[in-house]
């Protein structure tokens, strides 16, 4: 491109300007390739050797080795050979079983140093093995082994008696890791059995299988009356209260997150259970997942910065119309390309633009008269990733419009009578019918108003209300729903990277913390690693299951999930994702907070390394740190779905200056995360003004590309900033009461929502037994009323038989 | 009428039977028994009482088992109660080595020998809340079995003579004994009641564990089995 501008004096000085900002920016990013593209994979999870190595922090390593203490102490004393791969099965569970029966000793010792051993036999026996493979395959072996003799249930007791009978009475100026040590060794079994299990291999058999669906089962049964997932959670709010400062916070929302997702289930079922909900409602199936498009999809080039601005002012300067000419071509192709198939377009498109870059590259193309990068060529025939929806809503006030227009009045509730009404229209509507789409929710809401209305008439039935994990944890969370809320997103914003150590109210540290601080350089490099790492920890797991709990009352019922989004909004939640996306987005998506010699289980493999500066730096290279990216993603999809037709909540987003930090996020080249935020840009464009649009027209044309389209939506030039006030009260209030007659209608009592409708009690002895609570002034007064009201008053009993009116 | 002469020994409580006469009947000699009940009323009968039927469903038939034992063990509740108070024993011992915590509470805790018996035999919630066996509560029949057998060595070991008394009459001890062993419920180690069944206690030393590894002696490595079907049932 430079060739092209040495003709001219002027534009050269700009290139320059516009390389000094770009090797700026660069520099400033942290050195990341802008041009290459994340090869980054949204999922559940990461892979299991990273889930693994992340349940312990760096500074635990020197326990690994007081577990096979525990181990081997235990089987000397028992006579039982060490080595664990030579004994036989039965001796395996022999020993898992004298280990289980040291879990209900009342001696605190022996009950830890059984845990440490069986933590050990889960860890897969690792000082008997080679490789890291190795170790997998008997952690796997084992974990089935200790499930199959009720371990899990057991620790799951052991971890109840430990909440409670905790070292809490010592209140300690500064909690370290010393303080958790019991509780820690428990969480890491149950999350290795958790973890284990969860994992799909191609190498599980049918019985695993089997064993894997018991265990999810037994996972959302209620132990002791309490769901695990509840108990965690109770354990989070204690946390948050002050009154255990000793939990290991890390390991509690690791093991929350595992549970709830694989009690519930993560995308695949998610997708099933849309698709089988909507059947069961008798709804058109669903058209296209998010996730499986964004896979096919490409980022967007560097998007708008000040480079772009000075591209826009040249634009404006020198092609202004030849731009004009091109948007009016997009539009209109975009009208044609709806009907034709999709992916063989994309493919085709892509391959054109890839084509294109690579000739770019080389300075093969002869490039056009403006500078700017990727100057989008009229394209033949441009397609868009998704299917265009418009919502019943749109429909309506569509026909409503054109009928005030045409014909002078308004037809409620007709959606095909088009008399009186120009042609254009009715194909206008033609499209439209074509691409309606009713969601789970809207046909949810319509049921429970009509459950309302008619309250013993209409029975819920299956439909309504499946059977499902989520149905039991929702209604176990109800009580504590707001607290619970709070106290995760307090954890979050102590977690977020921005804020600052000194004014929390909360120590989420002390699960790393040794209790001896670091003397030497390199010992604090690694503690300052760890901190870093176990924050990141923390943020990945909380925002995944606040998107679990989302995502799956959101297909449960919607008013569950409006009730939960609404806490999350009352609890301020859009604004501490703001608050944690107004970092370095790009520094913090390439952190390298690992150090690969110290993960489990290579830290116990082979000799203790020796720890130096270069080899805290060794390790596969990364473009991108997994956790932080899923972590980014899970908190924009969060915002998605807090703000997605909430006008008050959108009006949020523009209240606290969304658009310039987003916008600063979307430099991050994965294709899913930035989808997510051209949505939640998307969606404010309306209220951000024209200087804005103007100024970010790539944006804008990211956005048309990306998003899907609502067909009568005028997002990108409509102007009704005054058509709708912002009321917040109302809308949230309306919403409130909404919700609120759900949960009373579904979980509160009976009798309270309906008292008229009560069977009446007429059974004379139960009446006259029932207790009358008398005033004092009655009482006083008794005689008085007695002689005026029944001895002066006479009453002819047998009028009362003979008056029609009563029987 | 001749017949009412004979005195014909209702063994039944009766409703409104004073507490003086409750349960006051001699014991019907097993000779006598004609009725086909004699068969479940001999306890000796280890063998013949552990047999399944052969349809049976075998988690149903351990299920089951367990109910009839936690029934039973009532008898030596009632009797424990005459000898074993919170004060004498205010742990669950079995030997002075061991204490064990009470299960049956929102979270383990110690009680009194004859809490924990008490609180043991009346964690309902146990049995009651599942009619078929699901798949995920049969991991817990070995906990409940462990739980349970930690009255019997209780008895045995702090209160012989009633044990013995009990024992004698009912044999539930060693009914239980080879139940566990049977189904391989409980590890062998834990059985601490001596010379309940063909030597249960002989085994503490577990010399005859290492006769059996895995693999040949050989130093290369043991793979585990991904299979793992044949093994852990063993």
């Amino acid at each position: 491109m430079d060739g092209d501008s040495i003709n001219s004096p002027d534009r050269n000085g700009i290139s320059k300007i516009r390389d000094l900002i770009r090797r700026q920016r660069q520099e400033s990013d942290g050195g990341c390739d802008e041009s290459s593209e994340l090869d980054f994979l949204y999922d559940d999870a990461d892979n299991y050797t990273n889930e693994i190595s992340e349940l312990y922090s760096y500074t635990e390593v020197p326990e690994f080795r007081k577990n096979l203490a525990a181990y081997d102490a235990v089987m000397e004393r028992w006579g039982i050979p060490l080595q664990w791969q030579r004994l036989s099965p039965e001796v395996r569970k022999s020993v898992i079983l004298r280990l289980l029966n040291h879990f209900e000793l009342s001696s605190k010792t022996l009950r830890a140093e059984a845990a440490r051993a069986i933590l050990y036999v889960a860890q897969g026996c690792w000082s008997e093995v080679q490789s890291e493979q190795e170790q997998q395959q008997w952690t796997r072996y084992n974990v089935t082994l200790l499930l199959k003799n009720g371990i899990f249930q057991a620790v799951v007791d052991l971890l109840c008696l430990e909440i409670e009978s905790g070292p809490m009475a010592v209140r300690k100026p500064a909690v370290s890791l010393a303080d958790s040590a019991e509780l820690r060794v428990i969480f890491s079994i149950l999350y290795t059995i958790v973890e284990t299990i969860r994992t799909k291999s191609d190498d599980d058999t049918e019985e695993f299988e089997e064993q894997r669906k018991a265990f999810k089962a037994e996972i959302a049964q209620p132990v002791r009356d309490e769901l695990l997932a509840v108990k965690l959670l109770n354990m989070v709010i204690k946390f948050c209260g002050g009154s255990a400062p000793h939990f290991p916070i890390k390991k509690v929302l690791l093991l929350l997150w595992k549970v709830v997702l694989f009690s519930l289930g993560g995308t695949c079922e998610l997708r099933e259970l849309k698709t089988k909900y909507r059947e069961l409602a008798g709804l058109a199936p669903m058209k296209e997942d998010t996730l499986e498009v964004s896979r096919n999809m490409r980022a967007a080039s560097p998007p708008a910065s000040a480079t772009d601005l000075l591209d826009a002012q040249n634009e404006r300067r020198n092609i202004r119309p030849l731009r004009r000419s091109l948007m009016k071509q997009t539009s209109l192709d975009e009208s044609a390309a709806l009907d034709l198939e999709m992916g063989d377009q994309m493919e085709e498109e892509m391959k054109e633009i890839e084509e294109r870059r690579a000739m770019e590259e080389s300075g093969e193309l002869p490039q056009p008269p403006s500078p700017r990068p990727m100057t989008p060529v009229p394209a033949k025939n441009k397609g868009l990733p998704w299917t265009p929806k418009v919502r019943q809503k749109d429909l309506d006030a569509f026909l409503e419009n054109s009928r005030m227009k045409f014909v002078g009045f308004p037809i409620q509730g007709d959606r095909d009578t088009l008399a009186g009404l120009p042609a254009p229209i009715h194909e206008g509507v033609k499209v439209l019918k074509q691409h309606i789409y009713v969601s789970l929710s809207e046909w949810q809401m319509t049921r429970e108003e009509e459950l309302w209305r008619c309250p013993l008439s209409m029975k819920e039935s299956d439909t309504d209300s499946p059977a499902h994990g989520v149905e039991a944890l929702y209604a176990a969370m109800l009580p504590n729903l707001p607290q619970y809320i709070i106290a995760l997103l307090k954890i979050l914003l102590a977690a977020a990277p921005t804020s600052k150590s000194k004014s929390e109210s909360i120590n989420i540290m002390a699960d790393v913390l040794p209790e001896e601080m670091p003397m030497t350089v390199v010992q604090s490099m690694k503690l300052g690693i760890d901190v870093a790492r176990h924050k990141e920890i923390i943020v990945k797991s909380i925002s995944a299951i606040i998107l679990l709990l989302l995502k799956h009352t959101k297909i449960n019922h919607v008013y569950q999930f409006e009730f939960i989004s609404q806490h999350l909004v009352f609890a301020n939640c859009i604004p501490l994702v703001l608050k944690f996306f107004n970092q370095n987005i790009t520094a913090y998506i390439t952190a390298k907070n690992t150090i690969a010699l110290a993960d489990f289980p290579s830290c116990v493999l082979g000799e203790p390394p020796e720890l130096t500066p270069e080899s805290l730096e060794l390790g596969e290279p990364q473009v991108y740190c997994w956790r932080n990216l899923f972590a980014c993603i899970n908190l924009l999809r969060i915002l998605n779905k807090l703000t997605k037709w909430k006008h008050s909540r959108i009006m949020m987003l523009v209240v606290f200056k969304s658009a310039p930090i987003l916008k600063r996020s979307l430099r991050v080249k994965q294709p899913l995360l930035q989808l997510y935020i051209l949505k939640l840009l998307k969606m404010q464009t309306k209220y951000l003004g024209r200087q804005w649009r103007k100024a970010n027209m790539k944006t804008m044309s990211a956005i048309y590309q990306k998003v899907r389209h609502r067909l009568t939506d005028d997002w990108a030039y409509g102007n009704d900033l005054d058509a709708r006030p912002w009321d917040f009260q109302a809308e949230e209030c309306a919403l409130r009461a909404a919700v609120d007659r759900f949960n009373s209608r579904r979980y509160g009592e009976p009798s309270k929502i309906l008292p008229d409708f009560e069977p009446v009690d007429h059974c004379i002895t139960s009446v006259l037994g029932r207790p009358v609570h008398l005033t004092n002034t009655f009482r006083e007064y008794y005689e008085v009323w007695l002689e005026q009201e029944v001895f002066k008053n006479p009453v002819n009993w047998d009028e009362v038989l003979s008056c029609p009116g009563y029987f | 009428m001749t017949m009412s002469e004979v005195k014909v020994i209702v063994r039944r409580n009766r409703p409104g039977t004073k507490g003086a006469e409750f349960c006051k009947w001699p014991e019907e000699p097993f000779e006598e028994m004609d009725s086909t009940l004699a068969v479940q009323q001999d306890p000796s009968n280890i063998t013949a009482i552990l047999t399944p039927p052969e349809t049976q469903d075998e988690e149903v038939w351990k299920y089951e088992h367990l109910r009839q034992f936690c029934m039973e063990l009532n008898g030596l509740a009632v009797k424990l109660q005459s000898e074993c108070f919170p004060e004498t024993c205010n742990q669950m011992t079995a030997t002075e080595q061991w204490i064990f915590l009470c299960a049956a509470h929102k979270s383990p805790k110690e009680c009194p020998a004859i809490d924990y018996t008490r609180h043991t035999l009346d964690a309902r919630r146990l049995f009651t809340q599942q009619v078929s066996i699901r798949e995920s509560s049969l991991g817990k029949l070995g906990s409940v079995c462990r739980r349970v057998y930690r009255i019997f060595s209780h008895a045995y070991f702090h209160h012989k003579t009633l044990f013995d008394d009990f024992e004698a009459s009912s044999h539930l001890c060693r009914r239980f004994t080879s139940f566990v062993m049977k189904y391989n419920l409980m590890s062998r180690d834990n059985l601490i009641v001596p010379n309940m069944e063909d030597g249960a206690i002989t085994t503490t030393t577990t010399t005859t564990t290492d006769a059996a590894p895995v693999a040949t002696e050989t130093t290369t490595k043991v793979t585990p089995p991904t299979g793992n079907t044949t093994e852990s049932e063993a």
